[in-house]
């Protein structure tokens, strides 16, 4: 048998599995082996349950809102459509602990809606704090997303068919069966697992508006093991758990995610017949406003913010943003690194060692880190590295790399893509003129993978910048990040403080992301 | 009769100005290299591109205010002309009705022209389980029993093999006899409906360079050079 020849990407790789299962190892080993899931089994089915029920409802509220923004979106043109587009492409980034601020300034106790309600006279009070502020929250940050995608899947139509529908004479019911919605339903399955996997993991939202020990996540309960009860068994198993839950659901997001190929046909945007319908017209009237009304509060709460930049112009403020910038800059380069390593075994073994089996394995392990609980994962790597490294640098040592490792699926699916298409465009003109090594990476690799490794970057950095996650077991007076002095002012109430933090890392996060945006979308 | 006059088309890189006579009954085919003009003057006649100015008219009546719709056309692209959610028969079908609410009368015609084109057994399939040369058969039959008396082919059988395309060509011709309909289509090689087409015109930069038989048009064409030579 042919010895498979090792690719530096396969050290790579299973350098990543190795780090995960010895932090698994070492979480289960410092627990005392009291804890299992039975002894936990009525806080655990509770804890499951709420998990799956507020991400269910999330899912689907996500995907009604952002399906009806995307078609009224595709039927209309109106003047800002562009800059809208632009906001709901971005919106991945937005920090959850800023969506967070969000939703309390707006929906709050004392929020813009309640006192809007006592101007007109009303006595009662809101409370945010539970299901309504944790959809709303998620809703928010998850609807433009799905408007984006199934808007691009929409985009995707190829001209001839639009014509054929008009020179048919297609109504707008025959334009929604026959266009509309085969593109949608390509779009469907794979969005809605996706959507459904980040709230079932959800941290921020859960902990910060669940209201109460008797609604955390999966994610949430781990934390609150680590960090309250200092239970490490328990959080190794919940983790666990986590993992087999998010692996059935990656693994059903890899088997159903399919698109038709794409039209390359346009001249431009096409005028859609159906626009011309005026009961459309109503219906698309009637989103775009509601869709404007819900998103646009949330999204300018944070603008309020502008004023008190001042108050926090202190060490504070430059120390959590120096210290945000830096982690985020090498948790962006380890991403990225790493995703290039690892695309570049798989393109190795798929195409020059002929091992298609190998290779899809490679290829799942970049999203199968998605499963993985931060919070566990760190806490192992903390208890493992613990005896050799200073305590009050574990924290530093460690945001990064987990950030890098959470930012890892994001980096592989620009990088590798692109790996491959150099493979097939210049692969056997590179073998047949000898070009290995530096050379071909130099000649043949690098001037194609420069623009989506630097889009990578900036969207890996932008998303680790804005990370509420495992700074929460870190943070105190010697490790801030902004995000989490975010977290500490609105702890204490001061919202015009939070306000303007929020500003500060929504803005470097939304610039991160257009560079990202640019980047991808220029030519080559 | 279909007749073009004076109908003008400006882009800011690109004018196209048409004139055109094109008799009932005809095979048509359009000439012309890549970029020419040629798609532009089918989709004119389709009703989705709208001159300036001139006149379309057809059997005397005015298209141009017409929406593509209730035009007098059906049309057949290269790419993309039939749904793939939708089986072989729907496809068809939508060409009768687009809300596929068919009665027996009109599902009995739908098989009748799948047998036209030879693909009676094939109702049941969907298009992804097709080669190129069935889909195009496909999108031919929805045309024609679309019952529109002027049949636009958009290059429909470029992306073929030679012999395939010849055979489809035949088909065409021999479908639009049975049916008296017109047929313009846009052509990459002359050759290949030299012998079934009664009228050719070359469209070069927007505009009719040569209209006539097929036999003087392809020798306008060879005379013209390499920078006009129809590539196979």
């Amino acid at each position: 048998m042919r010895l498979r020849q090792l690719h530096l990407g396969d050290a790579t790789t299973f350098a990543i599995v190795a780090l995960v299962a010895c932090g698994f190892v070492s979480l289960l080993r410092i627990g005392d082996g009291g804890t299992t899931l039975i002894s936990i089994g009525p806080y655990l089915q509770r804890v499951l349950i709420f998990s799956f029920v507020q991400a269910g409802l999330s899912t689907l509220l996500s995907l009604g809102l952002g399906i009806a923004l995307a078609l009224a979106l595709a039927r209309r043109q109106f003047p800002g459509k562009e800059a809208l587009l632009t906001f709901l492409g971005t919106t991945m980034v937005i920090p959850t602990i800023v969506a967070v601020f969000a939703v309390l300034a707006v929906y709050g106790r004392n929020g813009w809606v309640a006192q809007s309600l006592k101007s007109l006279g009303w006595t009662g009070s809101i409370s945010i704090f539970g299901y309504p502020g944790i959809l709303i929250a998620h809703v928010f940050l998850n609807a433009p997303f799905v408007a984006k995608v199934t808007l691009d899947g929409l985009n995707l139509v190829p001209a001839e068919q639009w014509r054929l529908a008009t020179s048919l004479g297609f109504s707008s019911g025959q334009i929604f069966r026959h266009l509309d919605w085969p593109a949608l339903r390509a779009d469907l399955p794979g969005l809605a697992i996706l959507v459904f996997l980040l709230c079932f993991k959800s941290f921020a939202i859960v902990l910060a508006l669940g209201g109460g020990p008797s609604r955390a996540t999966l994610e949430v309960a781990i934390y609150e093991a680590l960090k309250v009860d200092l239970d490490f068994a328990r959080a190794a198993w919940l983790a666990l758990l986590q993992v087999a839950i998010c692996v059935i659901i990656a693994l059903a997001l890899h088997g159903v995610v399919s698109r038709p190929p794409a039209a390359t046909t346009f001249r431009g945007p096409m005028q859609r017949v159906d626009a011309a319908d005026y009961r459309l017209k109503i219906l698309d009237s009637v989103i775009l406003l509601f869709g404007l009304l819900f998103l646009g509060p949330l999204a300018l709460s944070v603008l309020v913010g502008l004023g008190s930049i001042p108050d926090i112009l202190d060490l504070d403020l430059v120390g959590a943003l120096m210290t945000s910038l830096t982690i985020a800059a090498i948790a962006g380069s380890l991403a990225c690194s790493l995703a290039l390593a690892i695309g570049a075994a798989v393109r190795h073994h798929r195409i020059a060692q002929a091992s298609p089996r190998w290779a899809a394995l490679l290829d799942l392990v970049p999203s199968a880190l998605l499963a993985i609980p931060p919070f566990a994962l760190t806490a192992g790597l903390f208890l493992l590295i613990r005896p050799w490294i200073d305590q009050a640098r574990i924290g530093l040592i460690l945001l990064p790399v987990v950030n890098g490792l959470g930012a890892l699926p994001f980096a592989y699916r620009y990088i590798a893509p692109r790996l491959m298409q150099a493979e097939e465009r210049y692969g056997r003109l590179s073998e047949s003129l000898g070009m290995r090594g530096l050379a071909r990476l130099k000649i043949v690799d690098w001037p194609m993978v420069q623009r989506p490794l630097a889009s990578a970057f900036a969207l890996t950095a932008a998303l680790s910048f804005g990370d509420f996650g495992i700074i929460a077991l870190f943070g105190g007076p010697k490790l801030r990040t902004l995000p989490y002095l975010l977290y500490e002012r609105l702890g204490a109430y001061r919202f015009e403080e939070a306000s303007a933090l929020g500003l500060i890392i929504l803005t470097v996060a939304f610039l991160l992301a257009q560079v990202s945006s640019r980047l991808s979308h220029a030519h080559d | 009769m279909l007749t073009i006059e004076n109908c003008r088309l400006t882009w800011p890189d690109f004018t196209a100005d048409y004139s055109l006579t094109i008799d009932e009954g005809t095979l048509c085919a359009v000439a012309g290299p890549s970029g020419g003009g040629k798609t532009t003057l089918l989709h004119m006649i389709a009703g989705f591109e709208t001159p300036e100015c001139g006149r379309l008219t057809y059997r005397g009546r005015n298209l141009l205010p017409l929406p593509p719709s209730q035009r007098p056309v059906a049309i057949v692209f290269q790419d993309h002309n039939l749904f793939p959610h939708l089986s072989v028969a729907e496809n068809v079908a939508l060409g009768l009705r687009p809300s596929l609410r068919l009665s027996a009368a009109e599902m009995t015609a739908v098989l009748e022209m799948l047998d036209a084109v030879g693909l009676r057994s094939y109702d049941r399939r969907k298009p992804g389980d097709m080669s190129g040369g069935q889909r195009q058969r496909v999108a031919l039959a929805r045309a024609l029993i679309s019952g529109r008396p002027l049949i636009v082919l958009d290059e429909p059988f470029s992306s073929l093999d030679p012999q395939l395309r010849r055979d489809m060509i035949r088909l065409v011709d021999t479908l639009r006899r049975k049916r008296n309909v017109t047929v313009i289509m846009s052509i990459h090689t002359p050759e290949d409906v030299a012998d079934v087409a009664e009228q050719m015109v070359l469209i070069i930069d927007g505009k009719v360079a040569v209209n006539g038989s097929p036999a003087k048009v392809v020798s306008c064409i060879y005379d013209r050079g390499s920078s006009a030579k129809p590539t196979s």
